[in-house]
């Protein structure tokens, strides 16, 4: 077996035992599964929530399928970022500044194997949690709202899960690049936000920016597909490969304490 | 190159500081070297440089059957001052992914590491959660992953500073077997530990060599006729202290708290001399000693001069 496969198992190992491979899917399913119960029952909540005089009549028009799922990824690329950042900030700093790193890159492996053990175990991770999210929201979506174009939504699901690879590499990255997990976290995730921020509010400008992965996603349930959505998507692949090299490259020449 | 390994005006600045400045050694196959000298010294840069965790800013390190440019991790065992592991780990876990990563299959990782936890007594904790081990557990923890591939060198910081003298008699216990299978390079500031294992020393102050060599080769070249005379506190006695001045046979004369301190050059005229002059004054001895300078007094020389 490779170096890099028994450097992974232990990462895998390490997320069970830290609990990371529970709480990780179950944020992703908890945010998933509310988004269409809380949209179809949100007309009744309002009702008995709301102050509102007697006779008031709700009329909500009903959401797409199609929507609701768009409105969950939404929900995954705030709160799911947030938690990859908590999950990964500190991946490889904390590891390095306790001096559990020194005692293993001693030993006769390489430096990129270690990392792209980590990378892997990350990516294993964030995919799985969102894959249960995601299917969790697509069953009950489909149950109580209307049924889902599966090709379209495993697509959206595919892109998505591209766009969080790219937030899961950027912390990788900085928790390399970074000796404080906190540092990390801030860079990775205000880079995301600059990402999407700059691709929202230039659209054709930066029409082939990954920060249109979130909005293609949508775009692949809400049936409005933009014409650059290849480039978008070998863009977002490019930028993740580019976060990786990059952290490779700082590893191999960190000094270790 | 008969040496295992060969450090050649090996420098690491931080920054402005110079932590290591230019040391040159050789390290020879099947002997035991201890890295001695003051905190601060560098020696711990020093090992780290060797165990390629840094990047010397100068200089040169060959390994014997190394290609430069290749990594010498395959020969080395490292144990670093503070050992730290996955506290989420057994003990036995540990050891066998060490094993692991250094290349066994995964049988003999199993075996070898059962072997060697068995060895520095760790059988009965080896099932245990490394985070709840003692600082001397984890150390031997540290020695038994340091050697799952049978290292050519074994490179130890501190290996028992930071220990009780129980925790320490016993890895002193473990080196003293272990030198005779594999060289081992250790750090130290006590002086007492590398004169009871080592062949070798090297010792370094503010970065430099200070001073290198095998232990007798050291001792004999450095070796020194030392007279200490304690006195008890009358006054005729301590006046006679306070006036002494000694004969054509002294080279160095301290005055001490109890008495006076002589290096001398001939032993045995020194000897008799010193004996008449005391009998004839009636000074009042209360520990006469004649005998030769230690390692400590050479080192306390050697680092503080």
């Amino acid at each position: 077996m490779s170096q890099w496969m028994i450097i992974w198992r232990k990462e895998l190992l390490e997320l069970a035992r830290s609990y990371k491979l529970l709480w990780l899917p179950l944020v992703f399913l908890l945010l998933g599964v509310s988004q269409p119960i809380v949209t179809y029952f949100l007309p009744d909540i309002l009702a008995n929530a709301g102050n509102f005089p007697q006779g008031t009549v709700i009329e909500m028009p009903k959401p797409q399928s199609g929507e609701v799922l768009a409105q969950t990824l939404q929900q995954y690329g705030m709160i799911g970022s947030l938690i990859v950042a908590l999950g990964f900030m500190g991946a490889v700093s904390s590891e390095r500044n306790s001096g559990a790193a020194s005692m293993i890159l001693v030993k006769p492996i390489s430096r990129s194997a270690y990392l792209l053990a980590k990378w892997t175990a990350m990516l294993v991770l964030v995919w799985g949690s969102l894959t249960i999210g995601y299917l969790g929201a697509w069953y009950y979506t489909s149950l109580l709202i209307g049924e889902v174009d599966a090709i379209r939504a495993i697509q959206a699901l595919l892109v998505f899960a591209l766009w969080l690879s790219v937030i899961g590499t950027l912390m990788i990255a900085g928790s390399v690049w970074l000796r404080s997990g906190a540092a990390a976290a801030f860079s990775a995730l205000g880079l995301a936000i600059l990402l999407s921020l700059t691709a929202s509010f230039l659209p054709s400008a930066l029409a082939w920016s990954p920060g249109q992965l979130p909005g293609l996603a949508s775009g692949f349930l809400l049936g409005s597909i933009p014409d650059a959505a290849g480039m978008i998507i070998i863009a977002g692949a490019v930028l993740t490969a580019a976060i990786l090299y990059a952290a490779v490259w700082r590893m191999r020449r960190m000094e270790l304490p | 190159m008969s040496a295992l390994l060969r450090a050649e005006q090996l420098t690491k600045a931080f920054g402005s500081t110079q932590a290591v400045a230019g040391i040159s050694f050789d390290i020879a196959p099947g002997r035991c070297t201890a890295l001695l000298g003051p905190n601060g010294a560098g020696k711990t840069t020093t090992i780290r440089m060797l165990a390629g965790l840094l990047q010397p800013t100068g200089g040169k390190l060959s390994y014997a059957g190394v290609k430069p440019g290749q990594s010498p991790n395959s020969l080395l065992g490292y144990l670093p001052q503070a050992p730290s592991f996955y506290g989420w780990m057994t003990g036995r876990e540990y050891a066998v992914y060490a094993a692991r990563l250094c290349g066994l299959s995964a049988a003999e990782a199993r075996s070898q590491a059962d072997a060697l936890l068995e060895r520095v007594g760790l059988s009965a904790a080896a099932n245990r959660a490394i985070s709840g081990y003692s600082g001397g557990m984890k150390q031997r923890l540290g020695l038994a992953q340091a050697l799952v591939h049978r290292p050519k060198l074994l490179i130890l910081d501190e290996p028992v500073s930071a220990l009780d003298p129980l925790g320490r008699h016993e890895v002193l216990m473990l080196l003293r077997e272990l030198k005779q299978e594999t060289t081992v390079l250790f750090s130290t500031h006590v002086l007492h530990d590398a004169e009871q294992l080592c062949d070798d020393v090297l010792i370094i102050r503010n970065g430099e060599m200070a001073l290198q060599g095998s232990i007798e080769e050291i001792k004999n070249n450095h070796r020194m006729s030392v007279i200490t005379l304690h006195i008890e506190g009358d006054d005729h006695s301590k006046q006679w202290c306070v006036s002494y001045q000694g004969g054509a046979y002294v080279k160095e004369l301290r005055r001490i708290e109890k008495g006076i301190e002589l290096v001398v050059t001939d032993m045995e005229l020194a000897r008799r001399e010193l004996l008449g002059q005391l009998a004839e004054d009636g000074i009042r001895v209360a520990k006469l000693e004649f005998g030769h300078s230690t390692l400590e007094d050479l080192f306390m020389k050697v680092v503080s001069g």
